[in-house]
């Protein structure tokens, strides 16, 4: 949580070209399938120990590309190095051993917990699967799991609908935790909390990665969330990481004009620092009609006929700073 | 001074098979004519179920108990339903969080916009067609002749929401509620959505009720607020007041909650401990009580506002001049 620069050894999770196309069948006889890019050619390590953060407007792919590095998706190319092996193409069988080392927390609890099972049932679930202990083992292990997320063991007897919110989403981590994942996707886990809840869920996060070693990949509209939690941040756009960046030089001197644009949008809670007039024009393409060049050039106002012509590479502005824009913001310029 | 708005006392509760559910308890605020007022709380705070009693559409098991709603003069909690219909959509606009909901799918906007003008205005279906034309211009909806023949489907999130928008400001009402209308953006549109309501304001002068749960969008959109919790308000005032000095211990700790996004030193998250108030059984007195560090015995009984500077007060035992000195924590008065 602390350190900033990521530390030198092999990433737990090494992205390469990652991409995920989708086809779509348009017309009546299915003539014309088009296809939309979700994420297209994204390269990212995310190190042991460390907070990823994925931000982006609906649509950029940064769930697309969660939910592949989990592997709830399979890759159209590109390769997913999963503490050194690719993981990309393995079947359902072959995933097995790597499924208990990853594990998802997601945003809406509710829909993601089995109504008809009690709560001591859901998080004994990936134990069962798993074949960890025995049912005497099982049930120590749940009740120790009830107790690290702040619930007592009377919660395990009740159903789902019988919780808060914010109760929920502990329920959602002592399933996650049960078999000791190394990696955790979080993926909007507190958008569906409350102000006052949602600090409640971070905190114990922090704790959780602290104890055990955590590593995550947090995903979340929330950019104040996003900058409290992670080391290191990356913005995506139309399914391409655009800028990635330790979390306080992310905010503090951001080289995309798009991520300057994303984060003036935030509103902010200091009445000294209101700004009601700063608004980024235009929507997010379709990802069906991606620009030519940069996918973001419709939208910037920085953009010149070399933005319409070709493409930015994603250069490395040193520090582990890397952006791509032909006409970067200088540090002095990006506040 | 003379409100446009004046609620009082307004208790709302849903009868339930569970229950009689009190959502809303004694509600009293003021809305001047071309104010815009803040209603900030968390879910189930009542501050969408007070909206909704003033607009008088509760949901099945949804009534009104008692209290006021005087708009221009008029208890609109005591009009009878047509005479309310003619208010909703006319003099009183709304827009709420999901306009996907909101529009019937199965008509073009333009028909539903021009649907609203006829029913409220003595004009031609051709001059409600040329006003809806206009409206779509004034929302910056791109090529408004050709989208008043498109379907809410093939609009974005955003642009559905600047539709409503046209919709509801048709006939230049002198109260928007919205409720929620920016939660399910992204913040790009969101910005540009609240932007575009703060001009409009500006041009056609109407007073705006903004119902949030964001902070941020209350310190930058909205010039009052109310914070409620547990089906009241708890504190009230000008935001620039509030947020420099927070009144109550609930407001500062939903301000302490959130994440400083100019904090760089990774400052562990301060959040409020325990969970709201089931509210088919409130606590007796301050619901905040039994999650509030400056709880005393005195807040088993109800509080009454009490001034807490020039244009705030706040529900709280703490600013009696009586009150005992709470003990400092971590700091923080």
């Amino acid at each position: 949580m602390t350190s900033t620069t990521p530390p030198t050894s092999a990433p737990l999770v090494a992205l390469r070209g990652l991409s995920k196309r989708f086809s779509l069948r348009g017309g009546l006889f299915a003539r014309n399938t088009r296809e939309l890019r979700a994420v297209d050619g994204v390269d990212l390590d995310i190190h042991r120990g460390e907070t990823v953060g994925l931000v982006g407007e609906s649509g950029c792919g940064k769930s697309t590309l969660a939910r592949m590095v989990i592997r709830l998706l399979r890759p159209s190319s590109g390769q997913i190095l999963f503490d050194g092996n690719d993981i990309a193409d393995l079947g359902e069988r072959q995933l097995a051993p790597y499924r208990r080392r990853m594990q998802m927390i997601f945003q809406d609890p509710y829909a993601s917990l089995n109504p008809r099972m009690s709560v001591g049932d859901i998080i004994a679930e990936p134990l069962e699967i798993a074949a960890w202990g025995d049912s005497t083992t099982r049930q120590a292990r749940v009740t120790q799991l009830l107790d690290r997320v702040g619930l007592s063991r009377d919660h395990a007897m009740r159903f789902p609908h019988e919780f808060s919110g914010g109760q929920r989403q502990r329920v959602g981590i002592a399933r996650a935790i049960a078999l000791e994942p190394e990696l955790i996707i979080c993926d909007e886990p507190i958008s569906a909390l409350d102000v006052s809840i949602q600090a409640q869920v971070v905190n114990m996060l922090e704790d959780l990665q602290q104890e055990q070693g955590l590593t995550y990949l947090f995903i979340s509209h929330d950019l104040s969330m996003v900058r409290h939690i992670a080391d290191r941040i990356g913005v995506m756009y139309l399914g391409r990481i655009v800028e990635l960046a330790p979390s306080r030089k992310l905010y503090r001197s951001p080289a995309h004009p798009y991520t300057r644009l994303l984060l003036d949008s935030i509103p902010v809670t200091d009445p000294d620092r209101a700004h009601t007039d700063a608004a980024i024009t235009g929507e997010i393409p379709s990802p069906l009609h991606i620009p030519s060049g940069c996918a973001f050039r419709t939208r910037c106002p920085r953009a010149t006929a070399l933005c319409a012509e070709r493409e930015p590479a994603l250069q490395d502005l040193g520090d582990g700073h890397l952006a791509s824009c032909h006409h970067p913001l200088s540090p002095e310029a990006a506040r | 001074m003379t409100a446009l708005l004046d609620v009082d006392g307004l208790t709302t509760s849903f009868f339930t098979r569970r229950g009689e559910v009190k959502s809303v308890r004694g509600v009293s605020f003021r809305v001047a004519a071309g104010e815009t007022l803040g209603i900030v709380g968390e879910s189930g705070s009542g501050k969408s179920v007070t909206c909704m009693s003033i607009l008088r559409l509760l949901k099945t098991g949804g009534k009104v108990v008692s209290g006021r709603a005087l708009f221009e003069g008029r208890d609109l909690l005591a009009l009878d339903e047509d005479e309310m219909s003619d208010l909703r959509g006319n003099a009183i606009g709304m827009i709420f969080q999901d306009p996907m909901t909101s529009l019937n799918p199965t008509l073009t906007v333009g028909e539903q916009v021009i649907e609203t003008i006829i029913r409220h205005r003595p004009v031609s279906r051709a001059a409600a067609r040329q006003r809806a034309i206009e409206l779509f211009d004034m929302v910056r909806i791109p090529s408004p002749e050709a989208r008043l023949r498109a379907y809410p489907h093939e609009f974005s999130g955003g642009m559905r929401q600047r539709v409503m928008i046209a919709i509801a400001l048709a006939c230049e009402p002198k109260l928007l509620i919205a409720d929620e209308p920016t939660t399910a953006l992204d913040v790009t549109i969101q910005r540009q959505i609240l932007v575009l309501l703060k001009e409009l304001q500006a041009k056609l002068g109407m007073a705006i009720i903004l119902i949030t749960h964001d902070l941020g969008i209350i310190v930058e959109f909205t010039d009052r607020m109310l914070v409620m919790y547990g089906g009241q308000v708890m504190e009230e005032g000008l935001v620039t007041a509030v947020f420099r000095q927070p009144a109550h211990p609930y407001t500062r700790g939903l301000i302490a909650a959130i994440p400083n996004i100019a904090d760089d030193n990774g400052q562990r998250l301060r959040p409020i401990p325990g969970s709201p108030p089931d509210m088919h059984d409130p606590p007796p007195g301050c619901p905040f009580a039994p999650r509030c560090p400056e709880a005393m015995l005195q807040c088993r009984v109800p509080a009454p506002m009490i001034q807490a500077a020039i244009g705030q007060s706040s529900r709280c035992w703490r600013l009696h001049p009586d009150a005992p000195r709470p003990v400092e924590q971590d700091g923080r008065p």
